[in-house]
């Protein structure tokens, strides 16, 4: 079962990266959180871990309704470009993502060798912080960046839960911390309103 | 103690919601208040557990810490004459206060965490709350560099969070969830089972730290971002947001030197040779102010890694405070130079009259002659340590002559940086035409601020505080 969440949760980013629709962008980044908590969710009752559990559901809740939510309002609000079309053409792309995923397996191999359990979820998790960064490097828009950089925060907790079983509950909560606030700062660059009053 | 800690900047924060342009001089005088609980930090003994063994203070973190404070004291007595000198919207002159407290609490936390986690979530709290500090300007660039500073800052401090995960990793069998604390880590760091493991998150760490403070290959982002945004936001980033970040360079390298010293030297060394190598023709052309004081700032970050790593604790320290002071007070003098003609290098120092705009130019000088080493600066004295600490490293092993040619290269590369700053002060005294200008008090009394602690550096009961520090 997380073997199959896990290809979801990689499936989902490497459509994300062909989408050229802001709101369907927005559709694969819920997913693929959605994916995510399930995961955490999957590992923390195999572990018994209730802090994993805590924190699956709200990666749920917050990754996978919230930020999308809010991130869709704020393109209604100031009215977004919604075609992001990629800079790196489809037949290009088609042959990198592989490429990135075969070399970071070859890459991660020496750390998933001292990595007891999970080990090919760890090269999964890095090879899934590539492709963020590549989704935020093929758009020029600000909105897939700002997706690929939250694509980005959920390779590495996907990290953490893979590679290190779960990080504490302290900092696991920290970090929904800071994404709330980026999403306060984002919707305030985003504001033009003082820009007037200027 | 914590809440004495917090509450400036909480009062701050309740204060910037009151619709009152009477409430700026309050506000800088409150920011005072912070020097009782860092003076009180400073005195106790160590280790103090201020939060658990979540936020412990030992006397590494109450210097940076105590440092840091005086820069926000000189940066709020700053900002109350801010709009004298730039346009800014009420509105926006507001949310910087706000911003300014949030990045207050962050780094209070960076700086004073014993716990990898909660560094990583102040130093993420402090990098996104200077987003909207470099967006209070409302130019295009300033919008487009808040922008870039999210991104690239994002990519940072999640290379930061991924090297952290795989260091929690090498050290979690022995230690469990302890392994992000990092006294404890520090400790145990020899019996780590993957130090490989380890190395590789320490690499991404450092990375993602060196991205954030400017080095090779990110040189110019920091300097762009510098010249956009308004100056006090150049200030919190070369005296208060790049502390937080070398704080926890401090801390990861001192574990990295337990599990292997000699991998350690050689990436950093190569690392920060780089940056300081291309750092310093950057300097060579750069033609205004900002450019000039963040590339330099890049240059001293990079020397305070290097004296670091090469066990010249002391000249570090030295180092790392006489950068925290110098470059706000130089960014800060930024403003008021610029205000009467932008960007105008040849004249900048002439046409202060009167015994403010005397004693204002005589602080510039100060500070500009200060910061390329000239003695009794203390960068003279901590480069002195800094290279002999260099020279002890390669005389325990058989790399004498080679440590020796990278001093002579290193030494060249900073003449470049002096040459600069004298043709720069030149020309800001001696060329151009005078015009008469404008300083007032407040920002007087921060650069006054400035100046005191930076004799204080070189005064012995603290040069005997650094020299006890481990």
């Amino acid at each position: 079962m997380v073997d199959f969440f896990i290809g979801l949760f990689l499936a989902s980013l490497i459509t994300a990266l062909f989408t050229t629709r802001l709101y369907r962008l927005l559709m694969w980044y819920s997913f693929n959180s959605f994916t995510l908590g399930v995961l955490a969710l999957l590992i923390g009752m195999k572990l018994q871990d209730n802090a994993m559990l805590i924190t699956g559901i709200a990666t749920i809740l917050i990754k996978a309704v919230g930020i999308p939510y809010f991130l869709k309002s704020f393109s209604q609000k100031f009215h977004f470009v919604r075609q992001i079309t990629p800079e790196i053409k489809v037949q290009y792309a088609i042959m990198l993502i592989p490429a990135i995923l075969v070399f970071t397996f070859y890459l991660a191999e020496p750390i998933t060798n001292m990595i007891a359990n999970n080990s090919n979820y760890v090269a999964i998790s890095i090879s899934s912080l590539f492709l963020s960064l590549l989704l935020m490097m093929e758009h020029k828009n600000v909105a897939p960046k700002i997706i690929g950089f939250l694509s980005m925060e959920n390779s590495l907790f996907l990290l953490g839960i893979t590679a290190t079983d779960g990080m504490p509950m302290l900092v696991e909560l920290g970090i929904f911390f800071d994404l709330l606030m980026a999403i306060i700062v984002i919707n305030l660059l985003f504001h033009r309103e003082e820009m007037k009053n200027a | 103690m914590l809440e004495l800690l917090f509450l400036p900047a909480l009062i701050i924060f309740g204060l910037s919601f009151i619709k009152s342009r009477k409430t700026h001089k309050p506000l800088a005088f409150i920011s005072f208040f912070i020097l009782i609980p860092t003076a009180e930090l400073l005195r106790l003994p160590k280790p103090f557990h201020l939060l658990g063994d979540y936020l412990v203070v030992d006397d590494l973190n109450a210097y940076v810490l105590f440092v840091s404070s005086i820069v926000g004291i000189g940066v709020a007595l700053a900002l109350m004459t801010l709009d004298k000198h730039v346009e800014v919207s009420k509105n926006a002159y507001r949310r910087f206060y706000r911003f300014f407290a949030i990045f207050w609490v962050g780094l209070i936390f960076s700086i004073l965490s014993n716990h990898m986690g909660i560094y990583w979530i102040g130093l993420e709290l402090a990098t996104l709350s200077t987003v909207y500090m470099i967006k209070t300007n409302h130019s295009n660039a300033a919008h487009k560099e808040a922008w870039n500073y999210m991104i690239v800052g994002a990519i940072a401090i999640s290379l930061i969070l991924f090297g952290i995960i795989l260091i929690y990793a090498s050290a979690k069998p022995i230690l469990g969830e302890d392994a992000m604390n990092f006294n404890l880590l520090l400790a145990h760091a020899k019996e780590i089972k993957s130090p490989f493991l380890f190395e590789i998150g320490f690499a991404v760490v450092s990375v993602g730290m060196f991205v954030k403070m400017g080095f090779f290959p990110m040189n110019l982002w920091l300097a762009n971002i510098e010249r956009a945004s308004f100056y006090p936001v150049a200030a919190l980033f070369s005296g208060i947001l790049e502390s937080a970040v070398i704080i926890g360079f401090f801390r990861f390298s001192k574990i990295a030197m337990e599990v292997n010293y000699d991998h350690l030297f050689t990436f950093v060394f190569i690392y920060t040779v780089l940056t300081i190598f291309i750092v310093s023709f950057l300097i060579f052309r750069t033609k205004d102010f900002m450019r000039l004081f963040s590339l330099s700032g890049v240059e001293h970050m990079a020397l305070i890694a290097l004296f670091w790593v090469s066990g010249g604790t002391f000249a570090a320290l030295l180092h790392f405070g006489a950068h925290a002071f110098l470059k706000p007070a130089l960014f800060l003098s930024t403003g008021v130079l610029e205000s009467n003609g932008k960007y105008r290098i040849a004249g900048a120092l002439r046409g202060y009259k009167g015994k403010k705009g005397t004693l204002f130019w005589f602080l510039v000088s100060l500070f500009l002659l200060a910061v390329i080493s000239l003695p009794p600066s203390p960068m003279f004295f901590s480069e002195i340590y800094g290279f002999g600490a260099m020279i002890n490293v390669a005389k325990h092993g058989y790399h004498l002559l080679a440590m020796m040619a990278a001093i002579l290269i290193l030494l060249i590369l900073l003449s470049i940086i002096f040459y600069k700053f004298i043709e720069v002060y030149q020309s800001m005294k001696y060329e151009g035409e005078v015009h008469s200008k404008k300083v007032y008090a407040s920002e007087l009394f921060s650069l006054v601020i400035f100046a005191f602690a930076l004799i204080a550096l070189i005064m012995p009961p603290v040069m005997n505080y650094l020299k006890g520090i481990l």
